[in-house]
């Protein structure tokens, strides 16, 4: 059966950190990852069931200081309807509009699709793009420590990240990127609904007359982890989306990635799709 | 009878759109499926399948499981020595003994208190294995020194251990070869020699599996007599009930088997399964009722696919278009077992020899065992396969000879009053109005040569149009010993009207249908008629819902205890009023003049039928045996009352930077020979298309080394509302004479020729021909960039 012995449903941080502190217990937000890896046997649930649902700290968007503070619980139904999400950070909108089905965006939260760590995470690219970080909190020796990680650095493989056993993560956040700037996340499944992504493309820029600064590029399904892609961004850095810039952009995302084959698409379509969907995001860049 | 109904004039139900009779219930949730029943005392069972694809098993420990609190049974083979195997060759156990032949395999079962506690016990059930090299690849299968799926049994290794004398006749097989089928007419050498263009492709096709919506389960239950009651989701009841009483050596008199309503069949249901004998075996164990229903992933893992096949097709035409002729051999994957499926030659021969006019014919299958899952029956049976093959080469033989597609398919196109070759006998057949009206609805001469001159353009994105028709039984298929059905009608004292058919309701509408033409005759609205369809123990007889047949089957069924119904009222009615009764009518629920004076309101004359001195009620039956003929044994004969015909043209846009097929309409036209309810035959072809659609560019059950890779809806991708193409449908009413108003079967008949079209409208748009399945947009991504490697035939005469 389930093994789990044990349901905690904590109404503050404090208790959930505790209670994760004793050991054996698995961290349950919307359930939407959980649940069917559970059925299909590639989840263990450990002795006590944590449901951090209730707990209030770990709700809500807000802004101070130019950082943006969203909640891990946040649902991708409350990220889409939220202004400040559509008005500053498009490519992270996008990425929820495209997420799953209504049933399932009003359960999944932002915490649990970063912790799930899949390569094709939706909300992972752009959350990369907008050199996100997340906030991890623990109750190692008694008291409640924070720590502050990259987005980057935080997913290290498919289904790993740096976050500890005894730790949460609380909240990710965003520095309000520069005037100007915008950005782009481009999902391709084989159909218009209810898809994983076969690859995703994260694009980011301030576009200063036709020319491009502070270019972010980012993709999805195409390496153990979404990636930043510093190659394509050097290339694309400081220049107009010229034919020649786009070639030079492509090269080097070639060269950046390491898709793999698997249900889902081979290791060659991947290559070809990020090739030809960087193009005509560029392109359409391009035009404007 | 309410007032207002006493004035309503007599006025046909045909043709009109009528909701179906179960909606209501459905809507609104009240519908009691399988799942939700559940009885007094019942236990919850689970089966243990096999981790290996092929094995022999060395030893089953079930005492863990045994002494699991909660735990009333854990049986294996041993424990039901008496089973017998199952299935069209009777090859397959329920309860595997010695060896396992493929991950569905079931070694052992458990019956428990509920679900949970059964998964527990399956947990803790130890199976040891030894390995034996797998087989997974029907080529493989044809290969001298090929592993043996089933042998010869000896000692420990193999199928049932049979004692000489025994009651089961299973024998194993030196080869790995199921089932052959061959048919011939004419030379084809001849054909070849006279042909001016030849053309010759290799096509392979995938396994899809049928979702319904309701998975497959069974609830099994003896009586303090022995005898057994199921309630069963089975689309095949009657026959069925025959093989379990077989199993158990009781008398079939003592199997009642009840279906609640079905959530879809398709064909998935038409065989029986190893859950089934296994829900009777644990009944038997416990004294209990046992229920056993899948869950979704079993469901993807554990029932039936469609047949994946390999198939190899040469044609020929002459310069001026007549086809000259065909030749045919295929290779299907049967799996570890052979199931009714695996008769779909059949019907992929019909499409091959009789589709068009082709005077040489040469069809050969070979169904071979595999470590695979295994392949059964599903909606359009072997058809899809052939016809997506055929209509791939109506177009190549066009082009190689300059002609317009739909001109050459005009020109070899059957008639009515044809007979075939293979002996068919098209009485109606509308197939030329088919394509005429699909070809010009959809402007297809007109498209197609716009599309095809902008291949080259610089737009990544490319239309195409393509054309492709069927040709399916309509009216039964003369498969099983009887392909009759039979009514049991009853009137009350009220005019209320029980309809008692052997015919089975999956989903398709046949309840309102039936009730409809019951109306018909009785001229009595469709709120008097009760349909019961779903008990053996009541029900008359019916080979099952299979091969479009119950509209047609059970629809004359019907008619005619209806008729004889109203012979009886009109004859009683003319000796009261002293006139004839040929004079006489039933119509708004009287009887009446011609002129339309009301003589009788009908619930009072049955009343005074009823309490008269000669006391009588209104109860007929009649029985249908449609006029169609078994093949013999060169499969030569009319095997169906009525065939049904349709063309269909999809128009489509390729996005050549990704593949991505998108399917923009489909214009059909059905030969339906009359539409009854117009509102059920939209439903259904609408939801063949798309079934037809997933079949064509979405849907693909991916087998690696004999496992399902992808066991869910998030994976197993079927169409979603986005994807559905605008559909333009006609209906071409030829009137059968032997159909029930002139209607013939549609079932299958939208699904059929999807793909086909498909195809040819992506070569319309890119001059690309894909002749393997699905359209995915990797597959045809690769396609475009002649990066996919064409099917090949490698398979060993
Ligand atoms: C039908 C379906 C469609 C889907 N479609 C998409 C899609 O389009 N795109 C996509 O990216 N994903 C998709 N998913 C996956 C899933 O919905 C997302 O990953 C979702 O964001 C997970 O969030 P959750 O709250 O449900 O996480 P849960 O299932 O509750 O948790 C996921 C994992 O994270 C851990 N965890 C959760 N929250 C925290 C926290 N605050 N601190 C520490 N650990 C935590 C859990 O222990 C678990 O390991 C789909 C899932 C389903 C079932």
């Amino acid at each position: 059966m389930s093994g789990i012995e044990r349901y905690a449903a904590p109404r503050t941080l404090e208790e959930a950190a505790e209670l994760l502190s004793a050991g054996g217990a698995t961290v349950f937000a919307g359930g939407t990852d959980v649940m069917p890896q559970a059925n299909a046997g590639r989840l263990r649930f450990q002795k006590t069931l944590l449901n951090i649902g209730r707990i209030a700290e770990l709700r809500g968007i807000g802004e101070s200081n130019g950082v943006v503070r969203i909640g891990a619980l946040t649902t991708i139904t409350e990220l889409l309807e939220s202004p400040l999400v559509r008005g500053r950070f498009r490519a992270l909108w996008q990425s929820c509009d495209h997420f799953a089905s209504d049933q399932i965006r009003n359960a999944a939260t932002l915490g649990g699709n970063l912790c799930n760590a899949s390569p094709a995470g939706d909300t992972l690219v752009p959350l990369l793009v907008l050199d996100a970080q997340v906030v991890l909190a623990g109750k190692p020796n008694g008291t409640l420590a924070t720590r502050r990680l990259p987005l980057a650095g935080f997913l290290t493989g498919p289904g790993r990240t740096l976050r500890a056993a005894h730790e949460l993560l609380t909240a990710v956040e965003i520095a309000l990127p520069p005037a100007g700037f915008d950005s782009e996340y481009f999902k391709f499944g084989t159909r218009p609904a209810l898809d994983i992504a076969a690859i995703s493309i994260g694009l980011g820029a301030v576009r200063e007359g036709r020319v491009l600064r502070d270019v972010r590029v980012a993709f999805g399904a195409v390496a153990p982890t979404p990636v930043r892609a510093p190659r394509v961004e050097a290339a694309l850095e400081g220049r107009i989306a010229d034919d020649a810039a786009i070639e030079a952009a492509l090269e080097a995302a070639a060269d950046e990635i390491h898709p793999i084959s698997d249900i889902r698409a081979s290791d060659w379509y991947r290559r070809e799709m990020v090739r030809n969907m960087l193009q005509r995001m560029l392109c359409d860049v391009r035009e404007g | 009878m309410g007032e207002a109904q006493k004035t309503v004039a007599r006025e046909t139900l045909i043709g009109k759109r009528i909701p179906k009779m179960d909606a209501p219930e459905k809507a609104s949730g009240r519908t009691r499926y399988l799942h939700d029943i559940d009885l007094p005392g019942q236990l919850h069972a689970k089966i243990l399948r096999s981790t290996q694809v092929h094995a022999l098993i060395k030893s089953i420990d079930t005492g863990a499981a045994k002494r699991l609190p909660g735990v009333h049974a854990v049986i294996t083979a041993a424990d039901v020595p008496w089973q017998r195997p199952i299935g069209v060759a009777k090859d397959h156990l329920p309860l595997k003994t010695g060896r396992v032949r493929s991950l569905r395999d079931e070694v052992a079962a458990v019956a428990a208190d509920s679900v949970e506690i059964a998964a527990a016990a399956l947990a803790l059930i130890r199976v040891e294995y030894e390995p034996l090299p797998p087989l997974t690849d029907p080529v493989e299968a044809l290969q001298p020194g090929a592993p043996l799926i089933h042998p010869e049994p000896h000692g420990g290794d193999g199928g049932p251990q049979l004692k000489p004398g025994g009651p089961v006749a299973y024998t194993g097989k030196p080869d790995n070869v199921a089932m052959t089928f061959e048919y011939a007419q004419g030379d084809v050498a001849q054909g070849e020699r006279e042909s001016d263009a030849v053309v010759e492709d290799v096509f392979r096709l995938h396994y899809v599996t049928h979702c319904c919506m309701g998975v497959s389960g069974v609830i099994a239950e003896f009586d303090a007599s022995g005898n057994l009651l199921l309630h069963s989701n089975t689309q095949v009841p009657f026959l069925h009930k025959r093989e379990f009483a077989e199993m158990l050596g009781i008398d079939p008199g003592r199997v009642r088997i009840i279906q609640p309503p079905i959530g879809g069949g398709f064909g998935s249901k038409l065989d029986i399964y190893p859950f089934e004998p296994i829900a009777i075996f644990l009944a038997r164990a416990t004294g209990r009722p046992v229920k056993l229903v899948y869950t979704r992933e079993e469901e993807f893992e554990a029932s039936p696919t469609r047949q994946p096949v390999l198939l190899k097709l040469r044609s020929g035409c002459t310069r001026d278009g007549a086809l000259t002729f065909r030749a045919v051999e295929t290779l299907h994957d049967n799996g570890a077992y052979t199931s009714w499926g695996a008769t779909t030659p059949f019907v992929m021969m019909q499409t091959v020899s009789s589709l068009y006019r082709v005077p040489h014919c040469k069809y050969r299958t070979r169904a071979v065992y595999t470590n695979n899952p295994y392949a059964g029956s599903f909606r359009g049976y072997g058809n899809l396969q052939a016809t997506f093959a055929v209509e791939a080469h109506m177009d190549r033989l066009a082009d190689a000879i300059g002609m317009d597609p739909l001109e050459f398919r005009l020109k070899n196109a059957q008639q009515p009053g044809e007979v075939t070759p293979q002996g068919m006998h098209f009485g109606t057949c509308g197939f030329k109005e088919c394509l005429s009206t699909a070809a010009a609805r959809s402007a297809y001469q007109r498209k197609r040569l716009e599309h095809a001159s902008r291949q080259g353009d610089a737009s990544p994105l490319k239309r195409g149009v393509g054309i492709a028709s069927m040709l399916h039984v309509g009216g039964g298929a003369k498969i099983y010993p009887s392909d009759g059905c039979g009514t049991i009608l009853k009137i009350d004292d009220f005019a209320h009207v029980t309809l008692i058919t052997g015919a089975s309701e999956i989903g398709q509408g046949s309840e309102t249908v039936l009730a409809q033409l019951v109306c018909e005759e009785l001229g009595l609205p469709l709120s008097s008629v009760t349909v019961v369809n779903n008990d053996t123990d009541i029900t008359p007889w019916d080979v099952g819902v299979h091969a479009s047949r119950t509209t047609f089957i059970a629809g004359n069924s019907a008619i005619g205890a209806a008729k004889k119904a109203k012979d009886k009222i009109l004859a009683a009615a003319a000796a009261k009023s002293g006139r004839a009764s040929g004079d006489l009518q039933l119509s708004g629920g009287f009887v009446v003049t011609p002129e339309g004076e009301k003589l009788f309101e009908l619930g009072k004359f049955l009343r005074s039928l009823h309490f008269s001195d000669k006391a009588d009620l209104v109860m007929t039956t009649f029985y249908y045996e449609p006029p169609s003929h078994h093949q013999d044994r060169e499969f030569k004969g009319d095997v169906s009352a009525a065939y049904a015909w349709a063309s269909q043209v999809a128009e489509v846009e390729v996005d050549t930077r990704t593949g991505i097929v998108k399917l923009l309409s489909i214009t059909a036209a059905h030969d339906v020979g009359r539409v009854l309810n117009r509102l059920g035959i939209e439903g259904q072809i609408e939801g063949g298309v798309v079934m037809g659609q997933g079949y064509a560019l979405t849907e693909n059950l991916i087998v690696e080394g004999g496992a399902v890779k992808n066991p869910s809806f998030r994976d197993y991708k079927l169409v979603t509302a986005p994807e559905i193409p605008e559909m333009d449908i006609s209906f071409i009413e030829t009137m059968d004479g032997e159909g029930p108003q002139g209607a013939k079967g549609v079932g299958e008949a939208p699904a059929i020729c999807v793909a086909a079209a498909v195809a040819n409208a992506i070569h319309n748009a890119t001059g690309v021909r894909i002749t393997s399945l699905p359209f995915t947009p990797e597959r045809v991504y690769r396609a475009l960039r002649g990066k996919l490697e064409a099917p090949v035939w490698n398979v060993p005469a």
